[in-house]
């Protein structure tokens, strides 16, 4: 995850590289640290210091890791010549390593030569059997020929023994989704609210998929875990606020014709302060949008 | 930032005058055969601005203090990286290569 302050230290970053400032390496460490994806940006700077042999030679051991940066970066941006130029200058650096092998494999998936890199990552496999890199490799490889419901086969597969790996269990979820497998997606979600309870964006992604199912049930819950997403940042998710408002027009709207009250205390205090909530920060940031809200909101029967 | 040394030097200072001074006054008690009871007052005034000036360098000099809170303005997740351990190559950016003249 991101915490305000590294975005704002990224983003400081990245306006003082692109507008030539200098920092190019802590930029890249700081790209490689956060795990961002700024490929067009690493690779064009990278690439300036691969280029300069004087900076090159300052970086010492880092220098291999940063033609492995650019490797990938590369990849992503499809200049797949310079990709290659990259690994062969490490494999010329590591000729027996692994890292370097699963970049050649990885190349090849760039490449679209799926056999390849089914037998090349197979083949890493065999020597160490329990990599998590190459088995969500595969994932990755499934999920790239379109074949979701063979990814989705590997990830449970990998889930199994790596129960703990918060990162596979959000790819899965996403992919759930996409799928519109609603009610899967929502397990993988408790799975992961579960392990890290205190990041709002799991209960914010939680509270969408139930939003999304529907159901009384569903939307009382849904309104739940939108204000633990907002209990959790400080009252700064316009997200969650926006989540508020709906879940209770649709609780209202489906507890209207059944003459059945909504238990919880709150809910309509809930909604009209959340609905002031929106208000003041669009106020703030969006005036020319205030409008908008006001009678969306309005719409809605809220405020 | 300069300031809090500053200060903090100063408040150095005055616990040092104040150690100085005790010592001086300590020697005049001998001169004059009298047992020591407590420091004179100026000297523990002294001591009391010298540690409160001290301790104000201390905090503020170093660095500002940083929220633990989670849910703080800083430290708010605002949001997650893509998942680089699943990270594709065939996206719609294959259409629109960028444009780097830069040989390797």
């Amino acid at each position: 995850m991101v915490t305000k302050t590294e975005e704002i230290q990224l983003n400081q970053l990245e306006n003082q590289v692109e507008n030539g400032g200098g920092g190019v390496w802590e930029y890249l460490c700081l790209v490689r640290k956060l795990k961002v994806r700024r490929s067009e940006i690493v690779l064009k700077h990278g690439l300036s210091i691969l280029n300069d042999s004087g900076k090159r030679s300052a970086l010492g051991p880092d220098e291999w890791t940063l033609y492995e940066q650019v490797a990938i970066a590369a990849m992503d941006c499809q200049s797949l010549g310079v990709a290659q130029n990259c690994i062969k200058v490490l494999k010329k650096k590591f000729p027996e390593s692994k890292r370097v092998g699963k970049l050649e494999a990885l190349l090849l998936e760039a490449k679209g030569m799926w056999e390849e890199a089914e037998k090349a990552y197979t083949s890493l496999l065999e020597d160490n059997p329990l990599d998590q890199v190459i088995h969500k490799r595969k994932v990755a490889m499934a999920k790239a020929q379109g074949k979701s419901s063979l990814a989705i086969e590997h990830l449970n597969k990998y889930l199994e023994v790596f129960m703990a790996d918060h990162d596979a269990w959000r790819e899965l979820a996403e992919i759930y989704v996409s799928l519109q497998m609603y009610k899967q997606a929502a397990f993988c979600y408790e799975e992961l609210i579960l392990t890290q309870p205190t990041l709002p964006l799991y209960h914010l992604a939680y509270a969408d998929v139930l939003y999304t199912i529907g159901g009384l049930e569903n939307l009382i819950a849904a309104r739940k875990y939108y204000a633990a997403t907002i209990d959790l940042t400080g009252g700064k998710s316009t997200r969650a606020l926006l989540g508020i408002c709906l879940c209770g027009s649709a609780i209202a709207q489906i507890s209207k014709g059944r003459n059945k009250e909504d238990k919880d205390m709150a809910a309509p205090e809930l909604q009209s302060l959340a609905a002031t909530a929106l208000e003041r920060e669009y106020k703030q940031k969006a005036p020319a949008k205030l409008n908008l809200l006001t009678s969306a909101l309005r719409n809605l029967k809220i405020a | 930032m300069n300031l809090g040394f500053l200060v903090g030097v100063f408040g150095v200072l005055i616990l040092s005058h104040a150690a100085y001074s005790t010592i001086q006054y300590r020697g005049l008690l001998k001169i004059m055969e009298e047992e020591f009871s407590r420091p004179p007052i100026n000297v523990i005034l002294e001591l009391i601005i010298g540690l409160a000036l001290c301790m104000w360098a201390a905090l503020t000099f170093p660095g500002k203090f940083l929220s633990i809170h989670p849910d703080s303005d800083e430290n708010r997740a605002v949001f997650l990286p893509d998942n680089s351990d699943f990270m594709i190559f065939n996206h719609r950016g294959r259409l629109f290569p960028p444009q780097i003249d830069m040989k390797f």
